[in-house]
């Protein structure tokens, strides 16, 4: 079974990002991890390969200046290969145009099943997946929190608000994965030694047969106009205990209907 | 705790240490000061951590991969150590292996790796180091425990003194005098890879006040029958061979410290950060923060220099012995330097339980006296890298 994972690496959430003024976008060029919420389709996707005996999980990633360190802790935690998307021209991409280089690259992969994170954790655009589906004509599936084959199909947990639905889907197919449904696995000092010696296949925009005014800014058909701050968080209500408080908060907690 | 304010590009040698480090940081910290302090109170053994260590295969970083090691070298082992004390868990285990593993990779027979050294690395035997003894500390010249010669063996007599972990080992590997005494009058020594249960061994522990999940034992051995199999090397050769294990041991002894150390700055940081006793955090009053920002310079500088011991001695570099004493002589010092400051930022709370500081004192001061003392390292350096007349 072959899978390919789409992967962003992303700047350390732990490290303050900064936004550049001029392009309204995030800052890149630092070095950039694996970005949690794809560390999940990577652990599924391994699983998927472990249960079926037989395939491989592939990486594609797009990210600035070759950048490979993200993709370093996915390939140490068992993937076998990664292409990567890296080039000058694709600074100012949007989400289609990501969408439409990620699946050129995935076409010729033949994989039987494409795994990706249902949003990205700088970004968060959360629509990348959806698009790669419609770019390659492919049936997609949201939200999974689980995923299991069942010979030329899948059968998808898909979560919602009050639970979740049973989906099933022929393959080849799109699936998008929820954050936090699978414990991703810490690479292990084999996993790490040998991604060292892993392919990485690096492609530019031409590569894929795109030409500059199709990628980048010149070809997105979005533009951020404006950037503004989340509004402050409201103060909250404080009660002050004269010895009846608590029935003030289990009124309280009885009008959010908790109890 | 995800370690992340100690900045590790100054000291990383590899560019697959990041990669190291965040692995076993993540492995390490689903445990934490918590659980590590729990094992500690409850007088029980970190089972649980040790078996998730060795399922990553860290525990065998530094046994090489024909015997089921993962192939590198003491640069992958501190960072496994240094990671692993960082998230609040000092395992001093993890130093025993740092002498073990290497004496039999450099020195064993065939036999001898293929018996111990995958076990080892799967976490699954546990070996003992003894050379210690009641007359004989730091002068390892006047060991008296005795190999003598029987049949095509030997039997081994004597006693062995701060013995870690021989309640957990399968077996130890032991320093002992065997063959006559040279025209000085010193013996040759050789080294011998005893079953902790072989008869003729009784152990009894030392009370200790270090907070940790290995006990220290006296170890008696009562003519212990010895076949020619247990000899590691050559005999009489095992001042030379020890040395394969006790700077590698420097260097894990240090990366202990320094994670202490970190776990320390960075509790004390954060604290610092949130602590507000008047208008700003007590982080913003430079009492508070100058003492904090030199002691982490003081931590980053041994962390440096012990990088650069394990990598000069898995170089196999002449210097690795003097580089690996300094590193180890500085992570002692300042970490204890480093775990004051953060129990004193602390305030009260630097001396609860809660915050898992003051219980860590005296792991850390553990190696400001062992694997070999500070006033030795000084010995050393004054008389091998300054020239100066040998003082005893």
């Amino acid at each position: 079974m072959k899978v390919v994972v789409c992967v962003k690496q992303i700047p350390d959430p732990a490290d303050p990002g900064a936004l550049d003024p001029e392009t309204r976008t995030l800052k890149r060029d630092v070095k950039l991890i694996l970005d949690e919420s794809d560390s999940y389709g990577v652990e599924m996707a391994l699983q998927l390969v472990d249960a079926a005996g037989e395939g491989e999980v592939i990486l594609v990633s797009m990210a600035p200046n070759g950048e490979r360190s993200g993709l370093a802790t996915a390939l140490a935690m068992g993937a076998a290969s990664a292409i990567l998307i890296s080039d000058p021209e694709l600074v100012g991409s949007d989400a289609l145009t990501t969408a439409k280089l990620l699946a050129t690259a995935v076409k010729d992969q033949g994989a039987d099943l494409i795994i990706a994170g249902s949003e990205s954790s700088d970004g968060y655009t959360g629509v990348v997946p959806e698009q790669i589906a419609g770019v390659l004509d492919l049936p997609s599936v949201t939200a999974a929190k689980s995923i299991e084959v069942d010979g030329s199909s899948i059968k998808v947990q898909r979560q919602t608000d009050g639970g979740y639905d049973d989906v099933t889907c022929p393959l080849p197919a799109v699936v998008s994965v929820t954050a936090g449904v699978v414990e991703p696995r810490y690479p292990s000092f084999k996993g790490i030694m040998a991604a060292k010696n892993k392919p990485v296949e690096e492609k530019s925009a031409a590569d894929l047969g795109f030409d500059a005014s199709q990628v980048g800014w010149a070809g997105a058909g979005q533009e951020i106009i404006e950037v503004t701050d989340a509004p402050k968080r409201q103060a909250g209500e404080v009660i002050e205990d004269d010895g009846e408080a608590f029935t003030k908060i289990v009124a309280y907690l009885e009008n959010m209907k908790v109890i | 705790m995800a370690a992340t304010m100690f900045s590790s590009s100054l000291v990383d040698t590899a560019d697959h240490h990041p990669e190291l480090r965040s692995s076993v940081a993540g492995v390490a910290g689903k445990f934490g000061r918590k659980y590590f302090q729990d094992v500690v109170k409850r007088d029980a053994k970190p089972t649980e951590l040790w078996e998730a260590l060795a399922e990553s295969g860290f525990l065998g970083v530094h046994i090489p991969t024909e015997y089921g090691g993962g192939g590198g070298g003491m640069g992958d082992y501190n960072i496994v150590i240094e990671e692993t004390a960082a998230q609040g868990c000092p395992v001093l285990s993890l130093v025993i292996g740092s002498i073990t593993a290497p004496i039999i990779t450099h020195h064993g027979s065939e036999d001898m790796k293929d018996k111990w050294l995958p076990g080892i690395a799967a976490g699954n035997l546990r070996m003992s180091f003894a050379i210690t003894e009641p007359d004989a500390g730091t002068n390892t010249h006047r060991i008296t425990t005795t190999a003598k010669p029987n049949g095509d063996g030997w039997l081994l007599s004597g006693t062995k003194y701060y013995t870690s972990g021989v309640d957990e080992a399968d077996s130890i590997l032991v320093v002992a005098r065997s063959g006559e005494a040279d025209a000085s009058g010193r013996h040759q020594l050789s080294l011998f890879i005893v079953a902790a249960d072989a008869p003729g061994i009784t152990c009894q522990d030392i009370p200790c006040v270090v907070q940790a999940a290995e006990k220290q034992f006296t170890v008696f051995f009562d003519d212990v029958e010895l076949g020619p199999e247990a000899l590691i090397g050559v005999e009489g050769n095992g001042l030379r061979q020890v040395f394969a294990g006790l700077n590698p041991e420097r260097i894990a002894a240090a990366a202990i410290n320094n994670g202490i150390a970190r776990y320390g700055l960075e509790t004390a940081s954060q604290y610092a950060q949130d602590r507000v006793v008047w208008n700003n955090p007590i982080g913003a009053h430079q009492g508070v923060a100058h003492p904090l920002a030199a002691a982490y310079i003081g931590v980053q500088q041994a962390r440096l220099m012990n990088a650069r011991a394990a990598e000069l001695y898995d170089a196999g570099s002449e210097e690795a012995g003097e580089v690996a004493n300094m590193a180890k002589f500085a992570a002692a010092d300042s970490s204890l330097v480093a775990l004051d400051q953060s129990i004193q930022t602390l305030g009260g709370n630097g001396l609860a339980l809660e915050y898992g500081l003051a219980d860590l004192w005296f792991v850390a001061r553990l190696h400001k006296t062992a694997p070999v003392s500070r006033e030795m390292i000084l010995n050393f350096v004054a008389q091998h890298s300054l020239g100066l007349p040998k003082s005893y």
